[in-house]
């Protein structure tokens, strides 16, 4: 067991190495560089090559990368360019928002989701799994930025119940932080409900056709029974993953309500980077992204194989 | 109803002040009712009276202590600093006028009014300039402001090393003389009259001498810094110690960047700010119908215009570029593309608001015919050409080469819109392609816009557009202290763009900022959004 929690650790190693420098090569093919983003209007060429000369961008590409990851295996992640600051210290403050608001809509959607989830699976065809299906359908199709403009028009413009956008995270009460968060959170939540929903509907429905879950109707024991201690645990692998990858969107992909609510966090961070081409910060971000990703598929992976005793001991 | 009380009611109903002005000097409307939509302009009665009178002075309105205010500018990134050198967009010009202060200050007529400096003089030919400091300025330090400061703070743009976006503003300064403790004098390479208007701009900050570390922000402004996040906000509180009688009014600002213009709009309407910058013209009327709240439209002379290349083919024909110059409805592209938020252009870069705008060039009419007539001389009768925009290059770009798209397909001109990536656009388009739009801010005075855009050398002349006489008039005009001389020599310059340079200008466009109404005491100024940034020292809440 463990032997297969380590290989994988390893691979992830290698996949981070391999994304860095997809990443770094992306970035270089992209025209301009840093020192004419910083400048902006005013980039006359010499001051171009005045940015140019200090940040000693003039170095090839390679020895670039080179010097940045000798860095990253020490711990240092650099500076930015654009910023002049520490970039650890920059993403210290963004990292911990965006932990704070995916754990928080974790919290909500992730229980929600299977319940839902569970509620349809237990008689299918009928009226509660239709309303699951319809609804979760719905969610999916429409886009994120439409629910998030929506939301805000009723609660924030019209009811004035909930502020219209989340700059600040130095926040006096939990009462205020769950006003602020509130809105981000409600939209998130109908982001990733659904898939989740709809994923453990039909790995429930899937192993429900099982010939042990007949003998077990035929035995007479009741639904509930049968669908939470006989088939939920069975169900448990495609569940916990499609759980990962959209605990891993939360952490990495929420631009979009991030730009809406003008919340400081890690994604937009990494967007506004890559227009100024600032290459260590994007390299910083994508690393955490990617890591985050390797992680919790690795988690998911390691339970998927802890419910399942076939795979627990393999002959 | 009568066509001319038709005429009054509907300009009546224009948030146009310049119109109103009109109106009212005509005396189409009375003074009452001027004053009165002023008023529900968001423009107080004294300062009203300014405008009518005319003349840009203190306005002494009664503002009210106290209070907190929101502010938000059209985005932010990372590179978000505090050092004047590198300040280059709204969110960093709002800082900067909230704790500094420069030499002069820039009045909403665009002419240098004291800030730090008491007073100056040049000398005959305008290439040295002496500068008296208030005497008793302190910086958030305690630290007194002294000669040296100023000197340093204007030096260091020269530095290679401080990497600073003015350096070209600064390169006439051969030698600067501190003359005793608040007397420094300014020694040009060539004669300048407006240096004390350079002077005055966004990056000409006063910090105390030998400082590299602005984390701070250690200047003599307004307010002290109290926080700040790069990328996310900065917190200010009221200097008890500023040195100008009675300022600030509002005891705290927080200032940050909310990029998505419809997350600041709502932002504004819910109430979780008081100020905005940058407001979409597609909102204006969602902002009209809401209480509470108000449009602020200042005419200013930011443009979005095309480029013709005149060093490379096909743009290199000035028939080309006459046809392509009569091909634009001037009023057409106002109404419809800047939803009437400016005033038309003449294909010259120098706008009404300027003083040295020479209204003697009659406004070149969409005229198909004549474009087709140039168009005619130049061969290219039923040619194929390419424009390349983007809606980086300015606002209404895209709708810009679209509109011109279609007035060229009817005299039989096939131009063909290229839409590029925003993302490097002003390394690989800008420049480089024949034909391609482009946007530009106004400058603080006609000299630099001209110079730094126009002269045959210089680097962002984005047409590569060379006149000998154009060069030698900008020349003269640097060295002439006399304005009407000035005027002249501007005017012979504007024309020689006018008839042969390598940009079509429709229109100017005007900023548009919106705040709430209980935000008094706010100045227009033409050099850029939320009146160049000034509101920090003026501003105050009522209600």
């Amino acid at each position: 067991m463990w032997l297969v929690v380590l290989r994988r650790l390893g691979l992830g190693v290698i996949t981070l190495w391999v994304v860095s420098v997809l990443v770094f090569v992306g970035t270089e093919i992209l025209p301009g560089d840093v020192a004419e983003a910083i400048l902006g209007q005013s980039a006359t060429p010499e001051a171009v090559a005045a940015i140019r000369d200090q940040l000693h961008l003039d170095r090839p590409a390679l020895v670039r990368y080179v010097g940045w990851l000798t860095n990253l295996l020490r711990g240092d992640l650099g500076m930015s360019l654009a910023a002049n600051m520490e970039i650890s210290e920059m993403i210290s403050g963004r990292l911990k928002n965006t932990l704070v608001l995916a754990g928080l809509t974790a919290a909500l959607a992730v229980p929600l989701a299977l319940g839902m989830g569970l509620a349809a699976a237990m008689f299918p065809g009928g009226r509660v799994d239709r309303l699951v299906t319809v609804s979760t359908l719905f969610l999916l199709s429409v886009p994120e930025f439409f629910i998030a403009a929506t939301l805000v028009l009723i609660f924030a413009v019209h009811l004035q119940w909930l502020p219209a956008i989340t700059y600040s995270t130095e926040y006096e009460s939990i009462g205020q932080m769950a006003r602020s968060l509130a809105l981000p959170i409600l939209t998130l939540t109908t982001s990733v409900v659904a898939h989740m929903a709809r994923m453990t509907r039909a790995a429930i429905i899937n192993v429900m056709t099982s010939p042990y879950i007949e003998m077990a109707i035929l035995k007479g024991v009741p639904r509930g029974r049968i669908v939470l201690r006989h088939a939920l645990l069975n169900a448990i692998g495609p569940v916990v993953n499609v759980v990962a990858l959209n605990l891993a969107y939360l952490v990495s992909g929420v631009v979009i309500v991030e730009t809406v609510f003008a919340y400081p966090g890690l994604a937009k961070l990494m967007v506004d980077a890559v227009t100024r081409r600032d290459m260590p910060l994007v390299q910083a971000c994508a690393m955490i992204f990617c890591s985050a990703y390797i992680l919790f598929i690795l988690v998911a992976d390691v339970l998927a194989i802890l419910a399942n005793p076939r795979l627990r001991h393999p002959k | 109803m009568s066509e001319n009380k038709k005429i009054a009611r509907d300009l009546e109903r224009t948030r146009d002040v310049t119109s109103l002005k009109a109106l009212y000097q005509c005396a189409a409307i009375s003074r009452r009712a001027f004053v009165s939509r002023l008023a529900a302009l968001g423009i107080s009665a004294s300062v009203a009276g300014v405008i009518v009178a005319g003349a840009p002075v203190a306005v002494a309105a009664s503002p009210k202590r106290g209070g907190r205010i929101r502010a938000a500018a059209g985005g932010h990134g990372p590179d978000d600093t505090l050092d004047p050198a590198r300040f280059n967009s709204v969110i960093n010009f709002g800082r900067g006028e909230q704790f500094y202060n420069g030499l002069t200050r820039i009045d909403g007529s665009l002419v240098a009014q004291p800030d730090l400096a008491e007073s100056w003089e040049p000398d005959s030919n305008a290439t040295e300039w002496v500068f008296r400091l208030r005497k008793g300025v302190e910086f958030h330090s305690g630290k007194s402001l002294h000669a040296e400061d100023a000197l340093y703070s204007i030096q260091r743009h020269l530095d290679k090393d401080v990497g600073s976006g003015a350096k070209a503003f600064v390169e006439n300064v051969a030698e600067g003389i501190v003359e005793d403790k608040h007397t420094v004098r300014f020694k040009l390479k060539g004669p300048d009259a407006d240096f004390p208007v350079i002077l005055g701009t966004y990056q000409m900050k006063i910090v105390p001498a030998g400082t590299t570390d602005f984390s701070t922000a250690p200047g003599t402004g307004p307010f002290k810094l109290v926080e700040f996040k790069p990328g996310v906000r900065s917190i200010a509180h009221r200097n008890p110690n500023y040195w100008e009688e009675g300022r600030p009014y509002v005891d705290e600002i927080e200032w940050f960047g909310i990029s998505d213009h419809l997350a600041r709009m709502n932002a504004l309407l819910a109430g979780d700010i008081a100020m905005m910058s940058g407001l979409d013209p597609k909102a204006i009327r969602q902002i009209d119908r809401s209480a509470g709240v108000r449009v602020v439209n200042t005419k200013a002379g930011q443009y979005t215009n095309f480029v013709m290349m005149t060093d490379r083919a096909p743009t290199d024909s000035n028939e080309l570029r006459l046809a392509i110059k009569h091909l634009q409805n001037r009023e057409r592209i106002l109404k419809l593309i800047h939803k009437g938020n400016g005033m038309p252009g003449n294909d010259q870069p120098i706008s009404p608001v300027d003083p040295m705008y020479c209204d003697e060039i009659p406004i070149r009419p969409f005229d198909p015919e004549k474009a087709k007539h140039h168009l005619k001389k130049a061969g290219m009768d039923g040619s194929t050409i390419k424009i390349h925009t983007s809606e980086v290059a300015g606002t209404g770009a895209i709708e810009q080469a679209l509109m011109l798209q279609r007035e060229a397909g009817k005299i039989g001109l096939n131009v063909k819109v290229q839409r590029d990536p925003g993302d490097g656009y002003w390394s690989a388009t800008w420049g480089k392609k024949p034909f391609f739009m482009s946007g530009w801010n106004m400058r603080p005075t006609t000299n630099i816009m001209l110079t730094l855009a126009f002269t045959s050398d210089a680097p962002w002349n984005e047409a590569r557009w060379k006149n000998a006489r154009f060069d030698e008039l900008l020349t003269l005009g640097r060295a002439s202290l006399d304005p009407v001389q000035r005027k002249n020599i501007y005017c012979e310059a504007q024309t020689l763009i006018h008839d042969t340079g390598g940009v079509a200008i429709p229109c100017f466009i005007d900023y548009l900022d919106a705040m709430s109404d209980k935000v008094k005491g706010f100045l227009p100024v033409p050099l850029g959004p939320l009146g160049a940034s000034q509101w920090p020292r003026s501003v105050w809440l009522e209600g």
